[in-house]
């Protein structure tokens, strides 16, 4: 049936980072460069094969799913990991618009890094990052995930620091790769406990999960809940790096530092939403862990309360888009949080669309005014980029959750999931889900109105360069246009029988989800009410932001940075980071450097004055005379030796 | 044969080295290259021939203590791979330094031949006269390069760094030579029963003595004092050895000599807490380092407090973690120190503060840089994860907080070699003084040692598999420790 094998699918990426990379360095040293035509179709090329072998996989795939065994890994007796791929229902929705879109953003690259010095590097790097980002989803073990995990914090690191003469941008990438390296650990420790309880076979999703299949749960896994309670907060703790969310979000904003293409992939699209697809990826055992599903509601909500408020505060276009990212993030996992798996990865999936979008629309209006950011030297460009307004446009309706558009049909069930989750806590929930709801419907509105209505605020300098992005960045803009209009549609509630992208994931997380909603007695409502409210909080963000912001924006020169109440909001984790994190290290380092290491000197000091004594003699040996040297010294060893023989004889 | 080959011929060949001419350091470099190469595949050569012993000979006769000091060695699957990493990180040192020496080549090839058999003897004696007097014969070679070859302030670091270890090891020696004498005998395998016989009174004071030397040797804090100075002063290939292999020495000593001493589930904490405080102080002062090779130095204390705390946990996956790790460091931290020396000649100086922006000015050096800090961070896929993770699963063993430390400084490892990597290739381009390329032959030497460490990363087997063989020193440890128990309820019953 299948005539390539399943590691194909990484392998092309990883294929084209090795050959760009080559380029990319033998091409250094020359002045121009290789040329940007060949290398720039190599770059598109790879992602490109890996979709359509991913589209192939997907045709052909039966219920179970492709279950593919590379090789060992490590393997050192009792503990044994393997290399494996595992192409089930979620890992087909997830690498279909991971390679999809990503190769969409590769071929938006190619003419937004246009004549940059590091064409080739960029495009080895984003290879790169595709390569782990299908290992991270394609893996059947947490520790083979791992790989593809830190593999695309990695090219995130690298693609953050990209422009890096600018030590500011360098610092962005690496608070991204060390503030996700602490939500790592969590990750490693997660595993570690799990390999505690059952060995290291419980590595292995398919194992793992087999333990919580069936109505009842085994002995051993009863026994043992508590130890898989504390696993599922660490492996939570992980993705709450990955995904910006409360504690460990504050990479995110700063990770805009790097090209717009990379913000639109990495950091909305793809990555960031790897922690959503961990958490769906171990569905089974959350179901059975009512604490930690409760915590990750929590801390999705929170998340997206304070990131939309945040994202009120935002002049830099796109540090608005990334609180706005992380908002979105915070309520796929409050759909985690509610065992709502499969409507999370829907949230997921249309995020991508409308997102990637926004950002890349975003990119292109950055590009024709000749690399500004700020919003408020923006306005009027409805007229002058007619198109890339229709992209932003459209990313708007989707993502404030525009009746028919993608992001309200996912947005619409994740509230709806909210209010039937439980009796008190669930209409709770709603609410505040529905209040961030209004809010981004505020802020948003805030960065239509901003860039696209009123008067054009730049300078006429830039006003004179205004253009429309070439072709290559125009189609991806307006497939991706296309699909945050219609991709809700593969799962619309209200219709019935749309719901193909749910039987898609029902082999994965169906079951898990059944179990976990049988504890779940939450009040039930008719869906055309949520769309209704829902709806109705749309337009009441709309004309919210209508009165407040439709009015002319002063001139301004300051940058970008909120300040005042705006500012300590936007920067309360980082201040909170500051003093509990960072404050104490560097406490405890000058300990280490000022007072430990006087007392270490001091048994230097006795030795050295053994060295002193003994240096007048060593010194004047020190002839040139190597040789001589090595001589003496094996014959001063073995007098030492000798003497030690013979006295320790008698 | 092969066994004496690696130990004794690199003494040869640094005499055959004297015979070369000192001016023409083309020519000395051509030998001394063909001579490491040879070493390298001896090495691999024992590698793929797995465990094995030489016959022993005697070597002189102790006549008042009735001990026969025998000339025997023996690999197994720790020593072979570590004697590999010697021979390999040698030979880099002897490319990389072919333009550092300008005409006094000769006598720096001399100097490395004569560590690298001294490091092969010491991780290959099968006697613990042959094991002491190849542990000692390392400082001379190390301390007369430092001396001659190093920075402004090498003699001083030299003679630190000789007297140190030596004073160091001088308890060793006492300890061993009480061994020797109530076994009359100096083979291992009668000293280690003798240990495992005496009361625990005596045991814990010959590892208390043993303890010092193989602590001063790694360093584990607060014996380091000679470490930051001494990696810091000498030429770059001579720290890359130091760090690379002759930094092994301590914690093969502890597989040998200290593990078996071990009496009671206290010490064993407190070796571990010991190895965790050293990861921890290192990877701080790391942190603060100024000096680009301070902070290498500091991060490789680091990393061997890291091994120490995993070999002391003695569960199944110690052995198999803590070798893993040691050829994942010596892999990234040799290639790092390599590259820093040509940092080093890029901007005059070791400050960090003076470097910066070579991606710019050297694509190539940014690029293996970059690559050598990412690895140096142990990515997974590259052997220093495969070591990390081991040893944190074995550390996991030990209990949480240990694991829980450990893992703490592993991101605190990634945030001094980021800070590194940053201040050293990214930013503005510093000033750079001289010539701004890095030469052939220290990409030659570098990436071969990157790449292995990308290899190891993705197939670990042959390192883990090397440690499956009967000479597994765990499974002897296992053995004579049950043996030793079982001694102990004799006793009692008796």
């Amino acid at each position: 049936m299948n005539t390539i094998p399943l590691w194909f699918i990484p392998l092309f990426p990883l294929f084209g980072a090795i050959v760009l990379g080559v380029i990319s360095l033998v091409s250094s040293s020359s002045e121009e460069g290789a040329p940007e035509g060949i290398t720039g179709t190599l770059a598109v090329l790879f992602p490109f094969l890996s979709f359509i072998s991913t589209a192939v996989f997907a045709w052909n795939m039966p219920a179970e799913g492709f279950r593919e065994t590379l090789g060992s890994w490590i393997d050192t007796g009792w503990f044994s990991i393997n290399f494996g791929f595992l192409f089930d229902g979620l890992s087909r929705t997830m690498l279909l618009f991971v390679t999809g879109i990503g190769s969409l953003i590769t071929l938006y690259s190619v003419g937004y890094m246009h004549r940059d010095r590091g064409f080739v590097r960029f495009f080895s790097y984003i290879n790169l990052f595709l390569f782990s980002m299908i290992v991270l989803v394609l893996s059947d073990s947490l520790p083979f995930t791992f790989l593809g995990w830190e593999g695309v914090g990695l090219c995130s690191y690298l693609l953050i620091g990209f422009w890096n003469a600018d030590q500011k941008n360098v610092a962005a990438a690496n608070k991204a790769f060390i503030v996700n390296r602490v939500g790592d650990l969590g990750f490693l420790l997660g595993m570690l406990v799990l390999v505690s309880i059952g060995g290291s076979a419980l590595l292995s999703y398919p194992e793992l999960l087999s333990l919580f299949a069936g109505a009842d749960l085994s002995a051993m896994v009863r026994e043992n809940i508590q130890w898989f309670s504390l696993a599922g907060f660490l492996i939570f703790f992980g993705c709450t790096g990955k995904s910006a969310q409360i504690p460990l979000l504050t990479w995110l904003p700063d990770a805009m530092a790097g090209p717009t293409p990379v913000s639109a992939l990495i950091h909305a699209a793809t990555m960031v939403t790897s922690g959503v697809y961990l958490l769906a990826r171990l569905s089974g055992m959350f179901a059975v862990l009512p604490d930690v599903l409760f915590v990750i509601a929590l801390v999705g909500l929170a998340t997206a309360f304070w990131a939309a408020v945040a994202g009120l505060f935002q002049n830099d276009i796109k540090k608005l888009l990334a609180y706005s990212t992380i908002s979105q993030l915070g309520f796929m996992f409050m759909a985690v949080g509610v065992a709502a798996f499969d409507v999370a990865i829907f949230h997921v999936f249309t995020h991508a669309f409308f997102k990637a979008a926004l950002f890349l629309g975003a990119g292109a209006v950055i590009h024709s005014l000749s690399g500004e950011q700020d919003m408020r030297r923006m306005g009027g460009l409805l007229k002058k980029l007619p198109l890339t307004a229709l992209v932003l446009i459209f990313g708007w309706l989707a993502i404030i959750g525009f009746p028919g558009f993608a992001g309200f049909w996912s947005k619409d069930l994740i509230l709806e999931r909210l209010y039937a989750s439980a009796p008190v806590t669930g209409p709770v929930f709603y609410g505040v889900a529905l209040l961030t709801a209004i809010i981004t419907a505020v802020y948003m509105t805030r960065f239509v109105i901003l860039t696209l209505f009123g008067k054009y605020r730049g300078s006429a300098e830039t006003e004179a360069h205004i253009h429309e992005s070439p072709a290559s960045m125009m189609i991806p803009m307006l497939i991706l246009t296309v699909g945050s209009a219609f991709a809700g549609f593969l799962w619309a509630g209200l219709i019935p029988g749309a719901d193909l992208f749910k039987n898609w994931l029902a082999p994965v997380v169906g079951a898990a989800q059944a179990m976990a909603l049988e504890g779940m007695h939450g009040p039930h409502l008719s869906p055309w009410i949520f769309a209704l409210l829902g709806t109705l909080a749309a337009f009441l963000g709309i004309f919210a932001a209508w009165k407040l912001f439709m009015r002319p924006v002063p001139q301004t020169k300051e940058d970008t940075v909120p300040r005042g109440f705006g500012g300590d909001w936007t920067f309360f984790f980082d201040k909170l980071h500051y003093y509990c994190v960072l404050v104490p290290v560097r406490v405890l380092a000058w300990i280490c450097d000022k007072a430990v290491n006087p007392f270490v000197m001091l048994i230097q000091w006795f030795i050295g004055g053994i060295a002193e004594i003994l240096g007048e003699g060593v010194r004047s040996i020190q002839a040139r005379k190597i040789r001589v040297q090595v001589g003496l010294s094996f014959a001063g060893i073995i007098l030492v030796l000798a003497l030690a023989v013979f006295c320790g004889g008698i | 044969m092969l066994l004496h080959f690696l130990t004794l011929a690199p003494f040869i060949a640094a005499l055959l080295m004297v015979a070369a001419s000192g001016r023409d350091s083309k020519s000395a470099f051509r030998l001394a290259v063909v001579f490491g190469s040879i070493f390298a595949a001896a090495s691999i050569g024992l590698l793929l021939r797995g465990a094995s012993i030489t016959e022993p000979m005697e070597w002189f006769f102790v006549p008042g203590a009735n001990i026969t000091v025998y000339y025997a060695l023996a690999s197994h699957g720790f020593s072979m791979w570590l004697v590999f990493v010697s021979c390999l990180v040698s030979l880099a040192a002897l490319v990389a330094g072919r333009d550092s020496f300008e005409g006094n080549y000769r006598n720096f090839a001399i100097g490395v031949f004569a560590l690298l058999g001294a490091m092969n003897g010491m991780f290959l004696a099968a006697d613990a006269v042959l094991f002491f007097f190849f542990f000692e014969a390392m400082v001379f070679p190390a301390a007369m390069l430092i001396a001659s070859y190093g920075g402004a302030e090498r003699k001083k670091a030299a003679i630190r760094f000789a007297i140190y270890t030596l004073v160091g090891s001088a308890p060793l020696l006492m300890g061993l030579w009480y061994l020797m004498t109530l076994a009359e005998s100096s083979a291992p395998f009668e000293l280690i029963t003798i240990m495992l016989s005496l009361p625990e009174s005596t045991r814990n004071l010959l590892l208390v003595c043993f303890a010092l030397a193989f602590l001063v040797k790694s360093p584990i804090f607060p014996f380091h004092g000679w470490q930051a100075k001494t990696y810091a002063e000498a030429p770059a290939p001579v720290s890359a050895i130091l760090t690379g292999a002759m930094s092994k020495a301590g914690i093969y000593g502890f597989l040998f000599w200290g593990l078996p001493l071990l009496s009671s589930d206290s010490l064993t904490s407190i070796f571990i807490w010991l190895g965790l405080i050293t990861a921890v102080y290192g990877a701080l002062m790391a942190l603060r380092a100024t000096d680009a090779k301070n902070l290498l130095a500091f991060s490789s204390m680091g990393h061997l407090g890291l091994a120490m705390a995993g070999l002391f946990v003695l569960s199944e996956t110690s052995t198999p973690a803590v070798l893993v790790l040691l050829v994942a460091h010596a892999l990234s931290a040799s290639a790092l120190f390599i590259l820093i020396g040509a940092a080093e000649r890029f901007a005059g100086s070791r400050d960090l503060g003076k470097m910066g922006g070579f991606v710019k000015s050297s694509p190539v050096f940014g690029f293996l840089f970059g690559f050598a800090g990412i690895v140096a961070v142990a990515v997974p896929g590259t052997a220093g994860f495969v070591g990390e993770f081991l040893v944190l699963l074995s550390l996991w063993n030990a209990g949480p907080l240990p694991a829980l430390i450990a893992g703490i400084c592993i991101v605190l490892s990634a945030a001094y070699m980021l800070r590194l990597i940053a201040a050293v290739i990214f930013g503005k381009p510093a000033a750079v003084r001289g010539e701004t390329k890095i030469s052939a032959a220290e990409v030659i030497a570098v990436l071969p040692m990157l790449l292995l460490a990308i290899y190891f990363g993705v197939r670990p087997a042959p390192i883990i598999d090397a440690l499956a063989y009967r000479e597994s020193p765990e499974s002897v440890f296992e053995e004579t420790d049950s043996a030793a128990d079982e001694a102990e309820e004799n006793e009692n019953v008796q």
